[in-house]
């Protein structure tokens, strides 16, 4: 077999240097990220909930035929 | 269909054990090639190594000051650049651990 390359110690370095900066880059973002979209999940469940009220009550009144 | 789907999962089943020793039998020798390389080519730098990787930021910042980097042939360039991108893919891999899921942010 092909005797394996002797990579640069500079590229060694700097890949993994690249994915440790990866990692807590990732997990910075991850971090983030999270708890807005939890916000935005929870009142997106509230103004459903206010949307299928108001249509409950029209449904209602059609109903009632005030 | 469903007396097809059946009878194709019976094959698949009487033969899964011959299908899983050929899988094995095809990807040992070239897992062992892969080994052979990667404990080489694909290690971290040992702590020796580093100051040497320093040495090298340096060479690469002095070669830009002093204008040699203009004088590389294309091929070199497309070289570097190649070798620049692989890093950058390193950044990637370390951003899907990171945020622990291969497909965006899961938030």
């Amino acid at each position: 077999m092909v005797p394996p390359v002797q990579v640069s110690p500079l590229i060694k370095f700097t890949r993994y240097s690249a994915l440790l900066v990866g990692m807590i880059y990732g997990k910075k973002r991850y971090d983030y990220l999270k708890p807005i979209a939890e916000e935005e999940r929870r009142i997106e469940a509230e103004e459903k909930k206010k949307r299928e009220e108001l249509e409950r009550i029209a449904k209602e009144l059609a109903e009632g035929g005030v | 269909m469903a007396q097809a789907a059946r009878r194709m999962l019976q094959r698949v089943g009487s033969r899964g054990p011959q299908l899983l020793s050929a899988a094995v039998a095809y990807s040992r020798p070239r897992l062992a090639t892969f080994w052979y390389y990667a404990k080489v080519e694909l290690a971290p730098p040992t702590p020796g190594e580093i100051p040497k990787a320093i040495d090298g930021m340096k060479a690469v910042v002095r070669s830009f000051q002093s204008g040699r980097l203009a004088q590389l042939t294309v091929k070199e360039a497309l070289r570097n650049g190649l070798v620049a991108t692989e890093v950058l893919m390193w950044f990637y891999i370390g951003e899907i651990i990171g945020k622990r899921g291969l497909i965006g942010y899961n938030v």
